[in-house]
């Protein structure tokens, strides 16, 4: 008896001790904001609450300036700056906003107007400018046409230093594909000059990572566009960013078909074929833009886009849920769903 | 062999499923859920406990139900539902809200699987 009690002892310390093991503080700061019209999750590693605080603010004021600022339909610089260009007039915006429409212009050009913040009217004409979607149904096939067939374009724009105006009074911009991307971008650059080296600051679709969990990568899940949960999950690189744009965002049913918020300028009606796509590139306003390019490229003209771009870590998935990935991303996404997806490794070159 | 040795080999073969679930399985169930409401308040509520959870917004009253260990939305006053769509929370870091309603909802919990969801 006195000899099991020996080994007893020791191994009900062992288990006693063992959750204690498991239960340390957590050691990441996580919190959520409501903003940008969405909801923002915010990670912070290693920081104390008395830095966090301040950190989680900092972002939240980028955040709202920016939501403000650039809104597409409440009143703001941007409605301010549409109605000047819609009169034919020229407007004059500080060096910043400048900057930003100027790196817009640069990313519509390069894929080839696909992505093309200029088609405010249109998407304004979808009922896509209410917090709320619309109900249905789309608007009239007439309307549509009149809008694409003005062909207002970023390439209108004339950015001479702080003048904007543009050559094509049809040219209203609602920078709804990229504001993500440069907002959250935004943010990182606050949480750096606060002294946070380690964070993810993520608006649903778009992301943006810096660090490291500590002693491991940050581990992202990207949602399956098909239905509720994760599909593939992937660890941050360092500093990157992952943009998703996704068919199941911004929507209506109407007659047993859906009419989602990304418009193909060509058509004027919803881009179809893709499910959702996601980039992931170092620069979030780049892999914002991209998204949307590559969604509406579609699956017969993405690969085309993402050379021209030079996005190269990309994953598309077509409405039939196969997954058409370049082999950069292929080598690090792990899929997360049982049987896994049909896959399609597609090389750029 | 001795009896204390089989006593001490048959206690580490018990421990390894203990063992497995804590360090090898990514990702815990949640313990708590926190709700921030349109003023900022927020309501901690045990996952442990099932109950349901009034909270007022601007277009009216949403009702989060917890049960069993996870959390959701039952109904909310909203036109999209997406909410209510996107079901039950049980892991740690899960997250949804009520845009309109500006209600949100999320679970915390130990070790997450992942960090944060691209969606």
């Amino acid at each position: 008896m006195k000899r099991w009690s020996s080994v007893c002892a020791p191994l009900i310390c062992l288990l006693l001790a063992l959750p204690g093991c498991s239960r340390q503080q957590p050691e990441v700061y996580k919190t959520q904001l409501m903003t940008l019209g969405t909801i923002v999750d915010i990670n912070l590693w290693d920081v104390e609450e008395a830095q966090a605080q301040p950190a989680v603010k900092a972002v939240e004021d980028v955040l709202n300036g920016i939501h403000v600022h650039w809104h597409a339909w409440e009143p703001g610089m941007l409605t301010e700056l549409n109605t000047q260009l819609a009169a034919g007039a020229t407007a004059t915006v500080s060096a910043e906003d400048a900057a930003v429409l100027l790196r817009t212009q640069e990313l519509a050009r390069a894929g080839d107007q696909l992505f093309n913040p200029a088609i405010g009217r249109l998407i304004a004409l979808w009922g896509f400018h209410h917090d709320d979607p619309p109900l249905g149904p789309p608007p009239e096939a007439e309307r549509i046409r009149q809008l694409v067939e003005a062909r207002p374009s970023m390439d209108d724009l004339v950015i001479e230093g702080t003048q904007i105006s543009s050559r094509n009074p049809r040219v209203q911009l609602d920078l709804g594909g990229s504001a993500k991307g440069f907002a959250v971008d935004k943010a990182i650059v606050a949480l750096r000059a606060l002294g946070i080296e380690n964070a993810i600051v993520n608006a649903g679709g778009g992301l943006h990572a810096i660090g490291s969990h500590g002693d491991r990568p940050w581990r992202v899940g990207i949602r399956n566009p098909a239905q509720p949960g994760i599909i593939a999950s992937l660890e941050m690189d360092g500093d990157e960013s992952v943009h998703t744009s996704g068919n199941y965002e911004r929507f209506f049913d109407y007659q047993g078909k859906r009419y989602h918020h990304i418009l193909d300028p060509r058509s004027g009606y919803p881009a179809e074929g893709v499910l959702s796509v996601t980039v992931v590139h170092r620069d979030g306003t780049f892999a914002d833009a991209a998204d949307d390019a590559l969604f509406i490229a579609g699956v017969s003209g993405w690969k085309e886009i993402a050379r021209r771009m030079g996005a190269t870590q990309v994953m598309l998935i077509d409405a039939d849920m196969t997954v058409h990935i370049t082999p950069q991303l292929a080598d690090r996404l792990r899929m997360e769903i049982d049987p896994p997806p049909k896959m399609v490794i597609e090389s750029l070159q | 062999m001795t009896r204390a040795d089989y006593f001490v080999l048959a206690g580490a073969v018990l421990l390894l499923p203990y063992l497995y679930a804590s360090y090898w399985q990514r990702g815990g169930a949640g313990e708590e859920v926190r709700i921030v409401g349109a003023d900022g308040k927020e309501i901690l509520a045990s996952l442990r406990e099932d109950r349901e959870v009034h909270v007022e917004g601007p277009l009216g009253t949403s009702v989060i139900e917890i049960h069993d260990g996870k959390a959701r939305f039952v109904s909310s006053p909203c036109h999209g539902q997406l909410c209510v769509h996107a079901g039950w929370l049980h892991f740690g870091g899960e997250f949804t809200a009520c845009l309109p309603n500006h209600i949100s909802l999320a679970v915390i919990g130990p070790e997450l699987r992942y960090d944060t969801i691209n969606f």
